[in-house]
C-alpha cells in the first residue's frame, strides 16, 4: 500500500508484514556519494577553462536560524546555478545519551532543553512517550490543556520565524541590496490583501519588514510575548514548562486561567488574517516579477507529518489504538509523496522510518541489516528496521569533514527511503488532504481535500474566512505562505479547544481532572511520543527496564530535513532545494554576491539549530558578524568547520 | 535604590552555571530595593518585562563568559553602552528568540530596545568546563567568595 522502498507487504486487511522469502530484507547496497569538485583537481581545471565565475560558498553558520548549521556549496555565478550542497549540523546534542539510565520522567525535563523554542512539545512528545510506556492516559481535561500549550507554543513559534528570521530576507533592506530593479517595482506595485493588512503599496509592506525598526518586526516581537503569556499560565514556564507530566498536566486551571488565556488568543484571529495576507501579496509579487521565484527551494512535495493536538476523548495514549487516535487529531498525521496523502496511520508512518549515519558522525549500530536487533516489530506486530529509532543506538563518532564521507551530526532519516520535509506546512497540507469525510468536526476548520478553511468570529476587524489552497508548485515561497497560514489555523485550535475547557469546568466530574494517577512500572516496556513541534515532525522513542531508560532516540525537524546525504545516494531536503534554487540575485562581479536566493531556501524551512555567520569566499572574502561566544566552540577569528 | 542583580547562564552547564548559582544563593539575602532574577530565558523576553516594569537605577549581569582569558580571571566593569551594528543587533535577536542565552546577547538586544538604564555594570568570569553536568571547576569555585564580594559591592548606592 503505501511503501514504494521497504519490504513490506500488506495483506487484504490492511495488515503489514515482510516480504517473504528474503533473506536479509533490509540491507542495501551503498550508493558512494559524488567526489566533491574540490576533490577533483581534473574537473575543478575544466571548469575554471569554460567558466571562471565558479566559486565555493559556505554559509557557516547559517544565522537566523535556530542553531548551528553550516551550508556548503558550490555556485556557477555566471550560469546562475548550485553546482554541490552540502548541509552540516556542527553541534553534537547527545540527549540520548545523557538520557541513559535515568528515570524516564527526567527526560521530561531534560529532553525539553534540546531547543530554545520548542522545549514544551519535546517535554510533551517524552510525557506521550512516557505514558504509553507505563499505560496511563490522561484525563480529558489534561489533553486539552495540553493541546493548549502547544497550540499557544506555536503561536510563538510561527510569528518568531516569519517575523524574525524569514521576514527579514524579503525586507527593503535586503531587497535593494540584492535586486534594487524588485525594489523599485516594488514602489509602483499595489498589494492585493490591503484591506487586511493595510498596505497600499508592496514596498511599504517591505519597509516594515525591516529588522529592529519596521513595524511588522516589532509586531512580531509583541505576539512572540503575547504566545508565552498564555503559555506559561498552564506550563509554569517558557520555553521549558514544569508542568507537563505523563498522564496530564500538574497543575490546575480555573475559568480565570482560561479567559486570560482566551484574551490572548483572540487577538490572533486579526493577526492570522493580516499576516497570511502578507505572505500572499509578497509570494505572488515576486512570482509576477520573476516565475523564476517558484524555484527558490523547490523539491519534491515530499513531507511527514505525525500531527498533533489529541482529541480530549479519543486519546488513549496506547499504541495499538494510535491510528485511530491519531485521525481524530485537530492536525492529522500524514506521510505525503509528491504531493498526494499516502497513509494517515501513525503505525505506517513509524513503521516507515529509518534514520543513516553513512554521512554522519556516528558508527553504525547494526551489520547492515544482517545482525541481530532487538526490535524486529512494533507493538503491533508491523515489521520495523534495524535503522528504526527503536532499534537505534547513538554512537558518537567525531572525525575530520569530508563531504564524500562524514560531514554532518545529524543522521539522514528518511521514510519508506525517501527525504522528506516538515513544519507547518506540512501540517496543514496533511489536513487539508485528509478531507471532508475524515477532518475532525470543528466548527471553524474544513477539510476540502485540497485545502483548508478557517472562518473564526470577529475580533477587532471583521470576519474574512480564509483558505489555504495547496500549491500548484513547491518551494521557499510556499513554505512561508503556508506558515502564516498556520497562525490562524493554530489560533483556530486553540479557541475550539478553550471552548472544550470551559464545558469541562462547567461539568466537573472525573473529566475535568488534569491528570490521573499511576505506578511507575519496573518491567520492560517501550513507548513513543509522535507530537510534531511548531517546526514539524517530532517523535520520541523510549525503552525502559527496572525504572530507567535504557535507550532515548529523539527524531526532530531538522534532523530531517538539514539531513546529509543517504547511502542511497540521494541529497538530504535543504541540500537537494538549495540544488534546484536558481541564483537570481542582482550581481556584476563575483565579490557582490550575497547569496540571498540560497538563504531564502534554506530559512523556508525554519532550520531549528543560534550562531553567528561567516561566509567564506574563495579568494579570502569573509562576510562575518564578530562572535563572542559560538556554541561551536570555535575561536572567533578562526572560526571554520571545514 | 532599585537594583536588579541578573544571572545569565545554564544550570546544567557546569562552570556556566556561575550566574544562575549566584542569584540562587544571594536572593534569600535580598534587601530592600535590590532583586536577584535568574536570566536563564531569552533577551527579547527580558526587554519586554523591563519595560513593563519600573525603572531600576541599576542593573548588575553576572556569568560566564569564554573571552580567552587566564581560566578563572573575574572581570568588573560598568557598560559603556557602545552598541555594534544594525545587522549584528538583528542576529542577535534572532539568536534571541530561537533560544540562544548569553551575556552578550542579553546586553545587546535589551540596550538596542532601550530597556537598561545609565548605570549598568557587568561581572564576568572566565570559564574553563562549560560541558554538561553540575559543579565549578576548581579555578571558577575558588573565585566564588571575590564574585559574590563584587555583587554586594554594586548592590549599594
Amino acid at each position: 500500500m503505501c511503501f514504494k522502498n521497504l519490504p513490506i507487504e500488506f495483506d487484504a486487511q490492511g495488515n503489514a508484514s515482510l516480504k517473504p522469502g528474503v533473506a536479509n530484507p533490509y540491507s542495501y547496497t551503498e550508493t558512494p556519494a559524488p567526489t566533491p569538485i574540490e576533490d577533483d583537481p581534473e574537473r575543478m581545471r575544466e571548469l575554471f577553462a569554460r567558466n571562471g565565475a565558479v566559486r565555493r560558498v559556505d554559509f557557516d553558520p547559517v544565522t537566523r536560524v535556530a542553531g548551528a548549521l553550516a551550508f556548503h556549496t558550490v555556485v556557477d555565478l555566471e550560469n546562475r546555478q548550485v553546482m554541490e550542497t552540502a548541509s552540516m549540523a556542527t553541534l553534537f546534542r547527545g540527549y540520548e545519551i545523557i538520557l541513559k539510565g535515568r528515570d524516564p520522567r527526567d527526560a521530561i525535563f531534560i529532553s525539553s532543553r534540546a531547543c530554545g523554542v520548542c522545549g514544551g512539545v519535546h517535554a510533551t512528545a517524552s510525557a506521550l512517550a512516557c505514558e504509553m510506556a507505563f499505560g496511563v492516559k490522561p484525563p480529558p481535561m489534561g489533553v486539552v490543556a495540553r493541546n493548549l500549550l502547544l497550540s499557544t507554543e506555536y503561536l510563538y513559534d510561527h510569528p518568531i520565524h516569519l517575523s524574525l528570521l524569514a521576514g527579514p530576507d524579503f525586507s527593503e533592506a535586503a531587497v535593494r541590496e540584492t535586486n534594487p530593479e524588485i525594489w523599485e517595482r516594488a514602489r509602483n506595485t499595489k498589494t492585493q490583501g490591503a484591506a487586511a493588512h493595510g498596505y497600499e503599496l508592496m514596498s511599504d509592506l517591505m519597509t516594515d519588514l525591516t529588522p529592529l525598526t519596521g513595524k511588522l518586526y516589532l509586531e512580531g516581537l509583541y505576539y512572540t510575548r503575547l504566545a508565552r503569556e498564555a503559555y506559561v499560565l498552564i506550563g509554569g514556564k517558557y520555553p521549558h514548562p514544569q508542568t507537563v507530566v505523563p498522564g496530564g498536566v500538574s497543575t490546575t486551571i480555573d475559568a480565570s486561567d482560561l479567559n486570560e488565556i482566551m484574551l490572548r488568543v483572540v487577538k490572533y484571529f486579526d493577526y492570522g488574517r493580516k499576516t497570511a495576507a502578507i505572505w500572499d501579496d509578497l509570494a505572488e509579487f515576486f512570482y509576477e516579477v520573476n516565475p523564476k521565484y517558484r524555484d527558490i527551494g523547490t523539491r519534491p512535495a515530499n513531507m511527514i507529518e505525525p500531527g498533533q493536538w489529541d482529541d480530549p476523548y479519543a486519546y488513549d495514549a496506547t499504541y495499538e489504538n494510535c491510528d485511530a487516535w491519531g485521525r481524530e487529531r485537530w492536525a492529522p498525521p500524514g506521510v505525503i509523496v509528491d504531493g498526494k496523502l499516502v497513509t494517515t496511520s501513525l503505525q505506517m508512518l513509524n513503521a516507515g522510518v529509518e534514520e543513516f549515519v553513512e554521512h554522519a558522525f556516528y558508527d553504525e549500530w547494526t551489520g547492515n541489516g544482517d545482525e541481530y536487533y532487538r526490535h524486529k516489530t512494533d507493538p503491533a506486530g508491523n515489521p520495523l528496521s534495524p535503522w528504526h529509532p527503536w532499534n537505534k543506538e547513538t554512537i558518537p563518532k567525531p572525525q575530520a569533514t569530508s563531504w564524500k564521507d562524514k560531514y554532518s551530526w545529524s543522521t539522514a532519516p528518511r521514510w519508506d527511503r525517501m527525504a522528506m520535509e516538515t513544519g507547518a506546512y506540512s501540517r496543514i497540507w496533511a489536513a487539508a488532504q485528509t478531507g471532508p469525510d475524515a477532518f475532525r468536526d470543528s466548527p471553524y476548520i474544513h477539510s476540502t481535500g485540497n485545502s483548508i478553511q478557517i472562518n473564526l468570529p470577529k475580533a477587532e476587524l471583521p470576519n474574512t474566512p480564509i483558505e489555504w489552497k495547496i500549491p500548484e508548485t513547491w518551494g521557499a515561497f510556499e513554505r512561508n505562505r503556508a506558515r502564516a497560514y498556520c497562525i490562524l489555523y493554530t489560533a483556530a485550535i486553540a479557541y475550539d479547544n478553550l471552548q472544550i475547557a470551559y464545558n469541562l469546568l462547567r461539568k466537573g466530574g472525573p473529566d475535568a481532572r488534569m491528570s490521573t494517577p499511576y505506578e511507575m512500572p519496573k518491567d520492560h516496556r517501550i513507548g513513543v511520543g509522535l507530537w510534531g513541534a511548531g517546526r514539524g515532525y517530532l517523535t520520541h522513542h523510549l525503552e525502559m527496564d527496572k525504572g530507567v531508560i535504557e535507550n532515548y532516540q529523539i527524531l526532530t525537524p531538522s534532523t530531517w530535513m538539514a539531513s546529509p546525504k543517504d547511502p542511497f545516494g540521494n541529497p538530504g531536503p535543504y541540500e537537494e532545494a538549495v540544488l534546484a534554487t536558481p541564483l537570481l540575485e542582482n550581481y556584476e562581479k563575483p565579490e557582490d554576491f550575497k547569496g540571498i536566493d540560497v538563504l531564502r531556501a534554506i530559512r523556508s524551512f525554519d532550520p531549528c539549530m543560534p550562531c553567528t555567520t561567516h561566509m567564506h569566499m574563495d579568494g579570502g572574502r569573509t562576510v562575518s558578524r564578530e562572535i563572542v561566544s559560538c556554541a561551536c566552540g570555535g575561536d572567533v577569528e578562526t572560526h571554520d568547520h571545514h | 535604590m532599585r537594583v536588579l542583580v541578573c544571572g545569565v547562564g545554564y544550570r546544567f552547564l557546569r562552570d556556566n552555571a556561575l550566574g544562575v548559582y549566584i542569584t540562587d544563593t544571594l536572593a534569600p539575602q535580598a534587601s530592600n530595593g535590590v532583586e536577584f532574577e535568574d536570566l536563564g530565558y531569552h533577551p527579547v523576553g527580558f526587554t519586554q518585562n523591563l519595560n513593563e516594569r519600573p525603572d531600576y537605577d541599576r542593573i548588575v549581569f553576572v556569568g560566564a563568559v569564554s573571552r580567552g582569558r587566564e581560566p578563572g580571571t573575574v572581570t568588573t566593569y560598568r557598560y559603556d553602552h557602545v552598541l555594534p551594528g544594525e545587522k549584528e543587533i538583528q542576529e542577535r535577536v534572532g539568536d534571541s528568540v530561537t533560544g540562544s542565552i548569553s551575556l552578550d546577547n542579553l546586553i545587546v538586544v535589551s540596550e538596542a530596545f532601550k530597556a537598561l538604564p545609565d548605570d549598568v555594570w557587568v561581572i564576568e568570569v572566565e570559564p574553563v568546563d562549560e560541558t554538561w553536568g553540575e559543579g565549578f571547576s576548581a579555578e571558577v569555585e575558588s573565585r566564588l567568595p571575590e564574585i559574590t564580594e563584587a555583587v554586594w559591592i554594586l548592590t549599594r548606592p
